[in-house]
């Protein structure tokens, strides 16, 4: 009752707004994604590796659809075409003339009246829906792998590092071993066994490829598991599974996602590789690796065959890689300034 | 320090017990035997002939005597080079191979060198830029479109070297080169992440206020210090030349050891794929053993740790 007494309304004042703005964030409050974003956008390799990736993969899904030929169809009539593309055939420094190598018109030669933009295989397919369709079966088979070693690398790392102790050490010696054992050899001996395909290729590199992000998961979870806020969690009741779903694996996305834009084009080499050592997309169908190969055998008389293949699968890579390293970067917090 | 690497070499034995139990197997469930005409062949030869490469036993025993010549280094018989052993199959191409494999290698990594340190002293100029993208570029390309390329622009349109065969040294030289793309790349970008890391630190600039000139500073302080991770590199750095002379031998028509397996796997000659993956997992398997060694020796985390890593 006395210190009521004591504090008579005159002792306060109303506080100005000035006083408040000084609590106020001024910075916007970011996401880590939007911020990681921002970060991104810099980068103009990154932004190139992304648009590129966009740009080929949307080719992939739809120009085989609005073609006029399918990626089997056949006409010996028109076999070994060289590119020959409107407009662009006009200007001379460009192979889309629809010139061989001696420098005659082809087209006119033998009367064809359509255009193969991209030309024709020994086979009078068109290359132009068989590249793009290959880009679709290359990025399909490097997607797929991609997203079976993340869920079978998450699961086992996630595992291994968040219960630690024996399970940890029992599963860590697995993954040694396995480590020790070459990709290739793996790769080669399973598709020997089973025919290849997509499926089979794409488990192939599954069976050694997961110990990559599942090493790295771990490797994240175990300096995070000590954290703070997974102890209050702890203390809240959370149970293990909700920690690691809740509480850690959004922490680690980062680092998994790098990891996975990195075995994308690693997938996409080791499947065109294989169409060199003969155990690649069985014909009709076509990878863009199986194409380079396919065109290896007249390079010297249609190079073409080789040449826009090889392109868009360097190209590929490269995108992806630029992207990657780009998103390394840009998801790293420290960067953020 | 013995016993990490005691425990380094009983996973070494693990791995390849494992890799040739797996190969053992695999090539078990394969369609095909030797006998190559069967229809031809009366029941009693098709007999002799299974009786002769031990295929008549049961699958467990096979399995004993395959583990134990393989313990005596006896790879097994090919079946199209009319019987000769493995062994002598791999040591008659292992040449060319390794050849292409070591000049790919030790010019790829002073070019490789030389690009990383000029991209870190001229941090962020145009030369710097530049030598970024060409890594990056030789890290996307894969080695059988530079190959490609090589052979279709300088041997066939300029024909300044031999298109393909091994006749000499001229015609190692566009292997070589396209091998070494990637040894280059990995190098070079490596290389200026750690220069730039050490050229920013203190010993560099005591040096140069004492007065080194710049050459000086960058090769004997900078360089020596830059030069110690590179060992992080060189298991991948195997594999992927293990890799391209696959490919590129196939491309190149080189007498190697990876244009033997190529066309072995091609022909379904069982043996030699056996044991040619069993050479290379064992090669493979090595560099990846000397290179934890060397991680031991440079970081002593790693040696006390008992090699929990």
């Amino acid at each position: 009752m006395m210190t009521e007494k004591q504090l008579s309304p005159e002792l306060f004042e109303l506080a100005t707004e000035r006083q408040g703005d000084m609590e106020k964030i001024n910075r916007p409050s970011l996401t880590f994604f939007q911020d990681a974003w921002i970060r991104l956008r810099k980068n103009k390799g990154a932004v190139f590796g992304l648009v590129m990736i966009i740009v080929i993969t949307l080719m992939a899904i739809f120009a085989p659809i609005f073609s006029d030929h399918t990626y089997k169809e056949q006409n010996l009539k028109h076999a070994k075409l060289p590119p020959r593309i409107p407009v662009l055939e006009n200007i001379d420094w460009l192979p889309f003339n629809g010139k061989d190598m001696n420098g005659i018109n082809v087209y006119e030669k033998r009367g064809v009246k359509e255009y193969y933009w991209f030309g024709t295989d020994d086979l009078g397919r068109d290359l132009w829906t068989r590249t793009w369709y290959g880009a679709r079966i290359s990025l399909y088979i490097g997607v797929l792998a991609a997203a079976i070693d993340l869920l079978i690398g998450i699961a086992y790392g996630g595992i291994s590092g968040f219960y630690g102790g024996r399970v940890d050490n029992v599963m860590q010696r697995i993954i040694e071993v396995l480590v020790g054992i070459p990709n290739l050899i793996v790769v080669i001996l399973f598709i020997l066994v089973f025919e290849p395909g997509i499926i089979s290729i794409t488990v192939a590199m599954v069976i050694t490829g997961w110990v990559t992000m599942a090493r790295i998961v771990r490797g994240q979870i175990l300096k995070l598991k000590n954290m703070e806020y997974v102890l209050a969690a702890r203390t809240l009741g959370a149970s293990d599974s909700r920690i690691i779903a809740k509480h850690l694996l959004p922490n680690v996305v980062g680092p998994i996602i790098i990891t996975t834009m990195f075995t994308i084009p690693s997938a996409i080499f080791t499947e065109a590789f294989l169409s060199f050592i003969g155990l690649g997309i069985r014909p009709p169908q076509a990878s863009l690796g199986s194409l380079v190969n396919d065109g290896y055998k007249s390079i010297q008389t249609f190079p073409h065959l080789m040449m826009i293949p090889a392109f868009v699968i360097s190209l590929l890579i490269l995108s992806f890689n630029l992207l990657a390293d780009g998103l390394r970067d840009a998801l790293d917090p420290k960067m953020r300034k | 320090m013995a016993r990490y690497t005691l425990q380094r070499f009983i996973y070494m034995l693990i791995t390849l017990f494992i890799i040739a139990t797996a190969t053992f197997f695999l090539m078990k469930l394969l369609p095909g035997s030797p006998l190559q005409n069967q229809e031809k062949l009366s029941p009693e030869q098709q007999q002799i002939i299974l009786e002769k490469y031990g295929l008549n036993d049961p699958v467990p025993v096979q399995y004993i005597r395959y583990l134990g010549n393989l313990a005596k280094g006896d790879l097994g018989v090919s079946f199209q080079y009319d019987n000769r052993p493995v062994t002598q199959l791999i040591s008659d191409r292992i040449g060319p191979s390794a050849q292409l494999g070591f000049q790919a290698l030790v010019f790829g990594t002073i070019v490789g060198i030389l690009l990383g340190v000029i991209a870190a002293v001229r941090h962020n100029t145009a030369i710097d830029y530049t030598a970024t993208i060409l890594a990056v570029l030789g890290i996307s390309i894969p080695s059988f479109v530079f190959g490609g390329l090589l052979q279709y622009y300088i041997g066939v349109k300029l024909k300044l070297l031999p298109v393909a065969f091994w006749e000499g040294f001229e015609y190692t030289i566009m292997p070589t080169l396209a091998l070494s793309v990637f040894v280059i790349a990995s190098i070079a970008r490596f290389m200026r992440t750690e220069m730039l890391e050490v050229l920013g630190s203190d010993y560099i600039l005591t040096a140069r206020a004492k007065g080194i000139s710049g050459f000086g500073v960058i090769f004997k302080h900078g360089l020596r210090n830059a030069m110690i991770p590179i060992i992080t590199i060189l298991g991948p750095m195997a594999v992927n030349l293990m890799t391209g002379t696959l490919v590129i031998e196939q491309i190149f028509a080189v007498p190697g050891l990876g244009e033997q397996f190529v066309r072995s796997i091609n022909l379904n000659d069982y043996p030699v794929i056996m044991g040619t993956t069993i050479f290379y997992s064992a090669l493979f398997i090595l560099v990846i053993f000397i290179v934890d060694l060397l991680y031991g020796l440079i970081d002593p985390r790693i040696r006390l740790a008992g090699g929990k890593k």
